[in-house]
């Protein structure tokens, strides 16, 4: 599947035109969780809190997924859907293939550890993405190659910190601040994460470097799905920007599945089209 | 009794001619470096914005509101041959040329790298910019193998490939969809501009089209002017129509200066370390007149004396050494004006190379042989400023004459 390769500006994230509207969205972002939090909950170690995002990790990936999912990409003058099929095993496999429109049919995108390869159908080439252009667009979307390439990044480059906690539908919600090792080679400069005692990942909130907010993906619509509480709806929405987001709204979802061997590979990267 | 002033001050400059014909040679090397410099200022102005102009962006661009800044697929010229039939209809545009850019991924078969690709009418293109010279090794493009391409050095050299290899290209079409297509190498070009040869694949614009879903929309119709002070008149026309007419979509027509606002940014800082230079020479020369005069004015204390106690008015003392520096003053930047077009005109026709500045003038893109252009502002701004400050400090002496008493001044200099 295809990076969406814009200009060179958007190479890095830019700062809200509207500064004064994006500061105080940012300033909401970061002052609300924490004055709205009851006296945190102090018992938590630091180790717990990297536990409970493993565990939510673990619970929406499982041990294998298999989904399908519309992604719709809206800007404020135009809107594209586009239906995708997803498999993944672990943290370190997926497999993506596009089922409709029609005129996208089999692009597909390969992810093992953290490389990628794109297959395009119509001129039958398998191209590996290159370094420099990880932090494009991944089709068209909000979401960047490296947020797929890099989805197991939360557990193994960042140290993870119990800040609060909230609730949700009368369940308990934890709020954790995950900063970065030193020199681990990462995208954020923070991300700060809400997941629910039941291990739902509700909202995760992407900073930059100097610390504001660039983007931010939320949950909704949680029902059960594929056997589990899932939630329907997520949402990746860039900071100051209400009317440029995409959304994911998951049609099917089947956890702990027997996948095929050999299916995270070049050879089955061609050969999804059916 | 003019006439008779003129007579004597030009008796008076000739009493002593080695000072006199200095001062004058003063004025006239001021006024011709000015002459000369200006017009090599104006002449490299013209040449560079010329050469920059003619390597990618055109006189002027008509392109889709914000397709400058954002550069988004979808910002397209959705009916282009409404503007470009204008465009036959407008004296002042000596070419025009249409073209589509996406980004994308581009691979060989055994590198990827982020490319600029631009979909060129090769035909029309190669009157607009100078694409066609760029071309080192294979050929130019040609409509009747489309989906061939040139690719710029540094590029073809990151992805290992050289003529007739092939390339794949991938990126988004003007709706969204997945683009894709493979082109073979057909040339490949070097223009100097690191920039442009490490990131660019010219292919045709029917193959532009086809591949990233654009019909007949295209993103920048690129316009050369047959003179750069047409520019303002062309986008005046094309403004009114835009303005007239609905079925354009929201274009707007920018300039050279507004596509390559570092172009002119570099002009004016040229423009003004080189007046700061010609203020410095300025203020050397004034003070060499100054000093002609004051020596003029000492020396000749007892004869002004004598001349007052005849009945000689001050003021026509005054008069008198105005009409002296007035007359040095015209014949030295008659000289120097005449000397510095003559000058002027011999390097205009044969060019001046400065040595060792080809490397660097190539990068611009700038040919190494450089012409100086003479014109009436090049004339008239350096020689004006030389005639108003000499005539300026000549007014000092000849208001201190005014107030010599005959006989102290009969007395001086015993």
């Amino acid at each position: 599947m295809i990076p969406s390769l814009k200009n060179k500006n958007r190479f890095k994230p830019r700062p809200a035109r509207f500064f004064p509207f994006f500061l105080l969205v940012a300033h909401l972002a970061i002052s609300l969780p924490l004055t709205s939090i009851n006296a945190v909950a102090e018992e938590l170690s630091p180790a717990d809190a990297a536990e409970i995002v493993q565990e939510s990790i673990n619970y929406y990936r499982g041990q294998a997924s298999t989904s399908t999912v519309d992604m719709t990409i809206h800007r404020p003058a135009w809107e594209r859907t586009m239906t995708i099929q997803g498999w993944t095993r672990g943290q370190k496999d997926s497999l993506f293939t596009i089922l409709a429109p029609a005129k996208d049919r089999g692009n597909a995108t390969l992810k093992k550890g953290r490389e990628m390869w794109t297959y395009n159908p119509k001129v039958n080439r398998t191209i590996k993405i290159p370094p420099s252009m990880m932090s494009q667009s991944w089709m068209g979307s909000d979401f960047s190659n490296n947020d797929l390439a890099k989805s197991d990044s939360i557990l193994e480059d960042y140290s993870h910190r119990l800040i609060g906690t909230d609730s949700h539908e009368g369940k308990k919600v934890y709020l954790i601040e995950s900063k970065p090792h030193p020199d681990a080679p990462v995208v954020w400069g923070m991300q700060r994460l809400h997941i629910r005692e039941d291990h739902i990942l509700l909202a995760e909130d992407f900073f930059d470097e100097d610390l504001r907010l660039v983007k931010s993906l939320t949950s909704k619509d949680i029902r059960m799905l594929g056997g589990r509480l899932f939630p329907k709806i997520w949402q990746m929405q860039k900071a100051g920007k209400t009317d440029e987001y995409t959304l994911l709204n998951y049609k099917e979802i089947a956890f702990d599945i027997d996948l095929p061997e050999g299916i995270f590979t070049l050879s089955s990267l061609k050969n999804l089209r059916r | 009794m003019l006439s008779l002033d003129v007579k004597m001050a030009w008796r008076n400059i000739w009493r002593n001619p080695r000072r006199s014909i200095l001062t004058i040679a003063a004025i006239a090397f001021a006024s011709l470096l000015l002459v000369f410099m200006l017009s090599w200022q104006f002449g490299s102005y013209a040449t560079m914005i010329d050469a920059v102009v003619k390597v990618q962006t055109g006189h002027l661009q008509v392109q889709a509101k914000g397709y400058n800044e954002d550069r988004e697929m979808r910002q397209v010229v959705p009916n282009p041959g409404a503007i470009t039939s204008r465009l036959d209809h407008i004296p002042e545009v000596s070419a025009w040329t249409s073209r589509g850019q996406a980004f994308v991924l581009a691979a060989s078969a055994q590198r990827t790298y982020g490319a600029l690709v631009t979909g060129i009418d090769p035909g029309r293109e190669k009157l607009v910019s100078r694409v066609r010279d760029f071309v080192r090794e294979g050929k130019y493009l040609d409509n009747l193998e489309p989906y061939s391409a040139l690719v710029g050095s540094l590029l073809a050299g990151n992805l290992k490939i050289g003529l007739g290899d092939e390339v794949t290209l991938l990126g988004q079409g003007r709706d969204g969809s997945t683009a894709a297509t493979v082109v073979n190498v057909r040339g490949i070009f070097r223009s100097g501009q690191d920039e442009l040869d490490r990131n660019t694949l010219y292919i045709s614009l029917p193959a532009f089209q086809e591949t990233f879903s654009m019909g007949k929309a295209v993103h920048e119709i690129v316009i050369l002017a047959d003179d750069l002070e047409h520019i303002p008149q062309i986008r005046q026309y094309l403004q009114e129509d835009i303005a007239a007419g609905g079925e354009y979509g929201e274009l707007v027509v920018l300039t050279w200066s507004e596509l390559m606002p570092g172009v002119l940014q570099s002009i004016k800082m040229d423009l003004v370390s080189g007046f700061i230079f010609y203020l410095i020479l300025i203020v050397i020369i004034a003070f060499s007149i100054l000093n002609t005069f004051l020596m003029v004015l000492f020396e000749r204390t007892r004869e002004f004396g004598v001349l007052l106690a005849l009945g000689t008015t001050p003021g026509r003392l005054s008069r008198l050494l105005l009409v002296e520096s007035t007359t040095m003053t015209l014949l030295g930047v008659i000289i120097g004006v005449v000397l510095g077009s003559l000058v002027t005109t011999y390097f205009e026709a044969h060019g001046i190379v400065i040595a060792g500045t080809g490397d660097m003038l190539r990068q611009f893109g700038l040919p190494e042989r450089m012409y100086p252009e003479l014109s009436v502002l090049s004339i008239m701004i350096g020689s004006g400023i030389v005639l108003v400050i000499t005539l300026l400090t000549a007014l000092y002496p000849a208001h201190k004459v005014k107030k010599l008493e005959p006989v102290e001044a009969m007395a001086a200099n015993k």
